[in-house]
């Protein structure tokens, strides 16, 4: 479960999350809202990478703040990159590795946890194949695929499902339908496409201008008035 | 389409490592005993030298092709390695190979001072503040000079210099050049070991970005830190290299300058390739000494220099390395074309 405590972040006059509370509990949550509402710097607080000017975020009833940011992988905190961040000059089966190296394995054959993990998503034959020399698809699924090795806790993507073709999408949706059955880590799941969320998430919160406007089971909260106005004149224009 | 294109990389990979192995065996050949047979004393020292800055340049090369840090202190190490290791071998008399491992350990630590800003700082800073440490090096060694048999701990004698002792199994220039070939061997062996393996793909991590080894569980500090010690190790042995070499080293050999010349041909042969420091290495030293054979002055060597630097940062990022091999897979694809419309 996913603890979050008062949380405020200010980035100079600008305020990315302000004051929100929410316990986000089901497998598989959505997280929505319009450009600039403060999901990926929630994102980011959980990962480390920002500070709370105040309040605290836990997973699981333990606090963060007090795990180093290069622990918390180990911890079980994963997650993918809304700017992708595959490594170009590794193979697919070594960005993998390079993310075992770093946390649990459970005493099981590395070789095997990476071919498991690039099955899974899709990716078994292209395990020799440089992060350079794969297309966007690829990469995201790759990020997926580093992000659910070695006992994670809670995977979160970040707009995974930007700029993928119909099929490609389709894929994905699968892949995140199965992810938390399949390694058991929570997941968090932002984008703009109301399908994939709908399709995938069990309850969903909405952020708008960093607090939280909505949360529940996810098809009554987009049937929302209050999410509607607050989303959909976006979604009017990014499609 | 791309699939396409992937399904086509691992055959050509798998068709492309004998014939790799066999070009480095058939190299390795030649460079351990046709090369030393056949030179005269001038040329065999040459290739010496040669042998220690290609050694040099991959510890430049594996800081800035491996982790993306810029060290112009890499010479100034150099330095620091021939210190200790004339140092200890004059003072203790121990076995050359000692000597070697102690100037490795020792520019290693400083190497890492010299890595600790890195930790902060990132690429013009990065390179001015070990600039800025090369020139203290050289302040210290131009002041105190080198161990040359001499007592107490700066180790210099007032009458004559002494000469550092060489391995025992390589006391002739001939016999040091295979010796020298040999290390240059081990310490490439040392670096592929790290490239290959976790520090390889954690530096790989902190290239691609700080933040996508973070979130990857990488230990940025520590990470950087070792990829420091290892280049100032190298760096260390390269000292070893050159001093048993020549015996002595200079006080006025190790000016900052020269780190920004060593890292200047390390992009011109190409850091991102395993030939690349030996194509460095043989323009530091062996380049010079061609002109000089030909009586025309050396300091034409350094106007080749720049303008081979220009021509990598404005067409050949990958050096002349990057280029060879561009052109090795072009002959090979042409080749290969022949070959399958041929029968
Ligand atoms: N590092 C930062 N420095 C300053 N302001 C920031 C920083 N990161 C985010 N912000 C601001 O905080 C607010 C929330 O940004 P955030 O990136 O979390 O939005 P988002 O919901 O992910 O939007 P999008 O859908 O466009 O990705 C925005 O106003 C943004 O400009
Ligand atoms: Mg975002």
């Amino acid at each position: 479960m996913i603890e979050i405590d008062d949380l405020t972040v200010q980035f100079g006059g600008v305020r990315g999350l302000s004051e929100l509370t929410a316990r986000l509990p089901e497998p598989v949550t959505g997280l929505v809202g319009p450009n600039g509402a403060g999901k990926t710097t929630l994102i980011n607080v959980l990962s480390g990478f920002v500070r709370p000017t105040t309040g605290r975020v836990g997973i699981d009833g333990q606090d963060l703040s007090d795990i180093a940011i290069h622990k918390r992988a180990a911890f079980g905190i994963r997650r993918t990159f809304q700017n992708e961040q595959v490594v170009e000059n590794l193979t697919a089966a070594d960005n993998i590795h390079a993310i075992l190296d770093n946390v649990p394995t459970d005493g099981q054959p590395r070789a095997a946890l990476i071919a498991q993990a690039l099955e899974f998503v899709g990716l078994a034959a292209k395990g020799n194949v440089l992060g350079r020399d794969l297309n966007a698809y690829q990469r995201r699924m790759l990020e997926i695929a580093r992000a659910m090795v070695g006992r994670p806790r809670l995977i979160m993507m970040d707009e995974p499902g930007a700029g993928l073709a119909q099929h490609e999408s389709e894929h994905l949706r699968d892949v995140i339908r199965q992810l938390h059955g399949h390694c058991g880590a929570q997941v968090l799941l932002v984008d703009h496409d109301v399908d994939l969320i709908s399709a995938t998430c069990t309850a969903t919160l909405v952020l708008d201008f960093g607090s939280a406007i909505a949360y529940g089971a996810t098809a009554s909260v987009l049937a929302e008035p209050k999410v509607r106005a607050a989303y959909l004149g976006v979604l009017e224009d990014a499609t | 389409m791309t699939d396409q294109s992937l399904e086509g990389a691992p055959p050509i990979r798998a068709a492309r490592l004998p014939l790799r192995g066999i070009a480095l065996g058939v190299a390795a050949l030649i460079a351990l005993y046709v090369i030393p047979d056949a030179l005269s004393n001038y040329w065999l020292r040459t290739f010496i030298s040669a042998a220690a800055l290609t050694i040099a340049s991959l510890s430049v090369s594996v800081l800035f092709a491996q982790v993306g840090m810029v060290s112009l202190a890499q010479f100034g190490l150099l330095g620091v390695g021939g210190w200790f290791a004339l140092r200890i071998s004059h003072g203790l008399g121990v076995p050359f190979e000692i000597a070697l491992l102690c100037a490795g350990v020792s520019a290693a630590l400083v190497g890492l001072i010299v890595g600790l800003p890195a930790l902060r700082m990132r690429g013009l800073y990065l390179a001015i503040i070990t600039l800025m440490m090369a020139g203290a090096i050289q302040v210290l060694i131009s002041a105190f000079g080198f161990p040359d048999g001499g007592p107490g701990i700066l180790g210099k004698s007032t009458g004559a210099r002494l000469m550092m002792a060489r391995p025992l199994i390589a006391q002739s220039d001939e016999a040091y050049l295979r010796y020298a070939i040999v290390v240059t061997a081990v310490c490439y062996l040392l670096v592929l070991a790290h490239v290959r393996g976790r520090p390889g793909r954690a530096w790989a991590m902190i290239r691609r970005s700080e933040v996508c080894a973070l979130a990857g569980g990488v230990d940025i500090v520590a990470y950087k830190v070792w990829a420091f010690a290892l280049a100032g190790f190298l760096a260390g042995v390269a000292g070893a290299v050159l001093a048993g070499g020549v015996g002595q080293l200079d006080g006025s050999a190790f000016p900052a300058s020269q780190s920004i010349m060593l890292f200047a041909l390390t992009i011109v042969g190409g850091a991102y390739s395993w030939f690349g420091p030996i194509i460095a290495g043989l323009m530091l030293r062996a380049f010079p000494a061609l002109l000089n054979d030909f009586r025309v002055d050396g300091n034409i060597a350094t106007m080749v220099f720049g303008i081979g630097l220009l021509h990598a940062l404005i067409t050949a990022p990958h050096g002349i390395a990057g280029q060879l091999s561009d052109l090795t897979g072009r002959l090979r694809r042409a080749l290969s074309g022949e070959r399958k419309a041929g029968p």
